[in-house]
């Protein structure tokens, strides 16, 4: 009897174990993704402040870039997700857990910037474009110095 | 009564020093900046392939005390100097041991730079060439080299601003000038037009392959008329 009640309580204890895993795994995927999709409107920015300049392009990729910093990304940075392999192994650093002011800064920095790309891509201006194209990636910058592990 | 002086450093050997001077400074900066200024990093950087290029090839072609052999730092000749029995002109001993390293430590930093990415839009000019994983290996390498080469240019200044202030030596002037005052010997030699024409050329044909320009085009993206509407 005691056995089977122990029994029951470990089964019990390695599913939810195995629960959490999954999620903090998916977790981990879905803001691999967003970085990666984010990557993706960077380039099309990117390519069309240096060469010919077509203004639609600007507002798709700006407005993605603005869903995502918007999203709340941060909610996905759960407890134990500081280790662990998504699509490929998280490369966040554990400061990123810790040093919450930190974080909120160059987070709310990148959100602000992203924002304002926004804003730019509507009017057209590609000049204006190009120059807030740089001020963004400095707040990618801003985080991937002090939160992102380097290889 | 004229002091003695001779010619010591030729005047490309001096372009070359204030020009990577110039260009290591503003790689840190832009490096450390980064933003919109990473495009102009990854230019600095095809600009120091050059420098290093030629001063690869100056070691060889240049003057008398430009050349490597004549300041190899050899282990007898480290001793020697240790001993404080050097008695030669030019690049002392450990001076010489911090050229080799200054330029090896900056090819590493260049070249690891030229397939480095930032994981936000800029790649370096031959990122193409290498898988994302060895690019980023690649990038780890140039970040931990830039503290690296920070604490080997202020060791360097370090240096001379010893050299200048407690062994009476000042080593800014003579590579400002290219005399050395107050010293006899052999004056620098060789050097001439040709040999700077060939550095110059070399120089330049690295550049040109660090830079891709060799690379066949991507394909172009298909015409806009074909993007679909969602």
């Amino acid at each position: 009897m005691k056995s089977k009640l122990l029994l029951a309580l470990l089964t019990v204890t390695l599913a939810g174990t195995a629960a959490a895993q999954a999620k903090v795994e998916d977790a981990i995927k879905f803001r691999q993704s967003g970085y990666v999709f984010m990557a993706w409107n960077m380039q099309r920015i990117k390519a069309n402040v240096e060469g010919t300049y077509n203004k639609d392009e600007v507002i798709k990729a700006a407005n993605a870039i603005q869903a995502i910093a918007n999203s709340g990304m941060g909610a996905l940075y759960v407890p134990g997700s500081d280790k662990g392999k998504g699509w490929e192994d998280t490369r966040v650093k554990p400061e990123l857990f810790t040093n919450k002011e930190g974080v909120g800064k160059v987070a709310g920095a990148f959100v602000k910037e992203a924002n304002e790309m926004a804003k730019v891509a509507a009017t057209g201006d590609a000049a204006a474009a190009k120059e807030q194209f740089g001020k963004l990636g400095g707040t990618c910058k801003g985080c991937h110095d002090d939160f992102k592990v380097k290889k | 009564m004229n002091k003695q002086r001779i010619r010591l450093w030729d005047l490309p050997t001096r372009l070359f020093h204030w020009g990577l001077v110039l260009a290591v400074v503003a790689a840190l900066v832009s490096g450390q900046v980064g933003g919109k200024l990473i495009e102009l990093h990854g230019k600095i950087g095809l600009a120091i392939v050059g420098l290093i290029a030629f001063r690869l090839v100056w070691g060889f072609a240049g003057s008398t005390y430009a050349r490597f052999a004549q300041f190899f730092p050899t282990p007898a000749r480290i001793r020697t100097y240790l001993k404080g029995e050097w008695r030669g002109l030019g690049h002392n001993p450990l001076g010489g041991l911090s050229v080799f390293t200054l330029i090896f430590l900056l090819t590493v930093q260049v070249a690891s730079g030229l397939f480095a990415n930032d994981d936000i839009a800029f790649v370096g000019p031959l990122f193409e060439l290498v898988t994302k994983s060895l690019s980023d290996s690649l990038t780890g390498l140039h970040h931990l080299l830039s503290n690296v080469l920070i604490a080997f240019v202020v060791l360097h200044v370090g240096a001379v601003i010893f050299h200048g202030r407690v062994k009476k030596d000042d080593l800014v002037k003579p590579m400002l000038t290219g005399w050395k005052e107050g010293v006899s010997g052999e004056p620098a030699r060789g050097g001439g037009v040709i040999a700077l024409a060939v550095a110059l050329m070399l120089a330049g044909l690295a550049v040109y392959g660090a830079s891709g320009a060799w690379m066949p085009e991507p394909p172009p993206p298909p015409a806009a008329v074909e993007t679909p509407n969602w």
